[in-house]
């Protein structure tokens, strides 16, 4: 399938931006799942998906995918910190959305649960939400904790 | 009542912590469960509060083995952000290290997997080769960990005896025909202890994501360096070893290929490759905007987003390692396998602990 047709089968206006590392574009109120499920159909391959903080205490999520080798990067913003899983459709995906969780407490809906990954399942999940204002000298490990010990 | 034995985070195949619960019924292996994170750096968080000068040594940390992939990639992400094209010579020597990198990483674990299986001489054999690699990575580099090779716009050192570079490619290449590839290939013991054990279907590879050898040992053939080629990969003549079997031999015959395919890319590299300088300069302003980089890694591809606004410090950036994508399908491999080949089986997909919990 040409990026273009994906574009129009998830009803994203686009256009791509071509780049030199591949293309992007951004697709408000993208449906995720659909998106997975057609991913899936056209024999794309997962790369990953990255999690940024948006400006409005949302979070921009990257769903990245290789298509006949090359990169194609869907963003999408989601208000608050919930999102839908996609781990049913793509296995590939169960780290990165429990990751997810561990750094910015994204809550997946549409999965049992989310175990931590990186983090100790008796950890607060949002590592990276939580010590945003940390330095380069403070140690994040210290607000993984919530008994109050330092590391 | 089925036990559930647990193996590690300290375990005996490899020197890296991870925990792997299995749920057996007698000998037979009918569910696993995986845990990582003991090594957590939390790196990304780091290089979001680091210049980009600091985080070229930071990402260098992320792995002891393929520490030279990290640099390349995030090389190659700021190149792409700021607009910049590398000079010929440096991407000569960029291939050059990296294939260097990807033998010294096949190697050792070949090492690994010989001593497993419980083939000693086989692992005296491979760690001895090994060497000549490392040798050679600290005759170029000056070091045999950290190579600190790569920097946007380039690279930091010349390669100023290309011929010995091409030699030791050549006696490598000579010693895996003649002793090392029949051995793996053909040897009873080796054949039975890897022939159809651990098998991860094509299928199951692809809705889990695999990547490298293990991907492609299950019959999915992408490789990067063919399928998206950086810097000189398009103008190179080499093979991309596939197997369709999945299972533990397949993916030892596909590395094993593959070290050779790396010996024949190093010996045209330092053939072709022409005079010229070796970088762009030393300051490189990064602009405001995003950009992604993939390179095929010896473990398959390693991926990098960074963000950037301006300033000498990213917003943000994702580091996915291929043994973060590979790890989850150990717990495929070993269901219904025995006890006893558990060990065999996780190493056989080359995992490193350091990458996958950055």
């Amino acid at each position: 399938m040409e990026p273009d047709a994906i574009l129009e089968e998830l009803a994203v206006a686009g256009p791509w931006d071509v780049r030199g590392d591949g293309r992007g574009v951004e697709a408000p109120g993208l449906d995720v799942r659909a998106m997975a499920r057609l991913m899936l159909d056209i024999e794309a391959r997962w790369v990953t998906l990255t999690v940024t903080p948006a400006p409005d205490d949302g979070f921009r999520l990257l769903f990245h995918w290789d298509l006949d080798g090359s990169l194609l990067t869907i963003s999408t913003e989601v208000p608050g910190a919930r999102a839908m899983s996609i781990a049913d459709i793509w296995p590939a995906a169960d780290w990165a959305e429990r990751e997810a969780r561990d750094y910015y407490a994204i809550e997946f809906e549409g999965r049992d649960d989310v175990p931590a990954l990186m983090l100790r399942p008796e950890d607060e999940p949002g590592l990276f939400s939580r010590t945003a204002e940390l330095g380069r000298n403070e140690d994040p490990a210290d607000a993984a904790r919530t008994d109050g010990a330092a590391s | 009542m089925s036990p559930i034995i647990p193996v590690g985070p300290y375990h005996p195949a490899l020197e890296e912590p991870y925990k792997i619960e299995l749920d057996c019924d007698g000998e037979a292996v009918r569910n696993a469960h995986i845990t990582v994170g003991f090594n957590f750096r939390a790196i990304e968080w780091l290089a979001e509060r680091k210049n980009y000068t600091q985080d070229l040594a930071l990402v260098e940390r992320v792995c002891g083995i393929c520490s030279n992939v990290h640099t390349l990639t995030f090389s190659r992400a700021l190149e792409a952000l700021a607009g910049i094209e590398v000079p010929e010579r440096a991407k000569y020597i960029r291939v050059i290290v990296h294939e260097a990198e990807r033998l010294h990483s096949h190697l050792l674990w070949a090492g690994i997997a010989a001593e497993v299986i419980g083939f000693q001489t086989l692992f005296m054999t491979c760690f001895a080769l090994r060497e000549k690699v490392m040798d050679l990575l600290e005759a170029v580099s000056g070091n045999r960990v950290n190579y600190a090779m790569n920097k946007p716009g380039g690279v930091t050192r010349d390669i100023v005896d290309p011929g010995m570079v091409a030699a030791t490619a050549r006696d490598i290449h000579a010693a895996m025909a003649k002793d090392i590839i029949p051995v793996f290939t053909t040897d009873p013991t080796v054949r039975a202890r890897c022939a159809g054990v651990g098998v991860l279907t094509r299928d199951d590879a692809l809705a889990w994501g695999a990547l490298g050898p293990v991907a492609r040992a299950s019959g999915l053939s992408q490789d990067l360096r063919r399928a998206a080629p950086y810097e000189i990969y398009d103008r190179l003549d080499f093979e991309v070893p596939v197997r369709p079997e999945g299972d533990v031999l397949a993916r030892i015959v596909v590395r094993a290929l593959e070290i050779v395919e790396s010996c024949r890319i190093i010996e045209q590299a330092v053939e072709g490759m022409p005079a010229g300088p070796t970088e762009v300069g030393d300051f490189i302003p990064i602009p405001a905007g995003e950009a992604c980089a993939r390179i095929e890694g010896p473990r398959g591809e390693v991926f990098y987003y960074i963000a950037s606004d301006g300033s000498d410090v990213p917003v943000r950036v994702r580091i996915r390692t291929p043994t973060f994508q590979n790890m989850p399908t150990v717990a495929l491999m070993v269901k219904e396998q025995t006890l006893a080949d558990v060990p065999l089986i996780q190493a056989s997909i080359d995992p490193c602990y350091s990458c996958t919990d950055r």
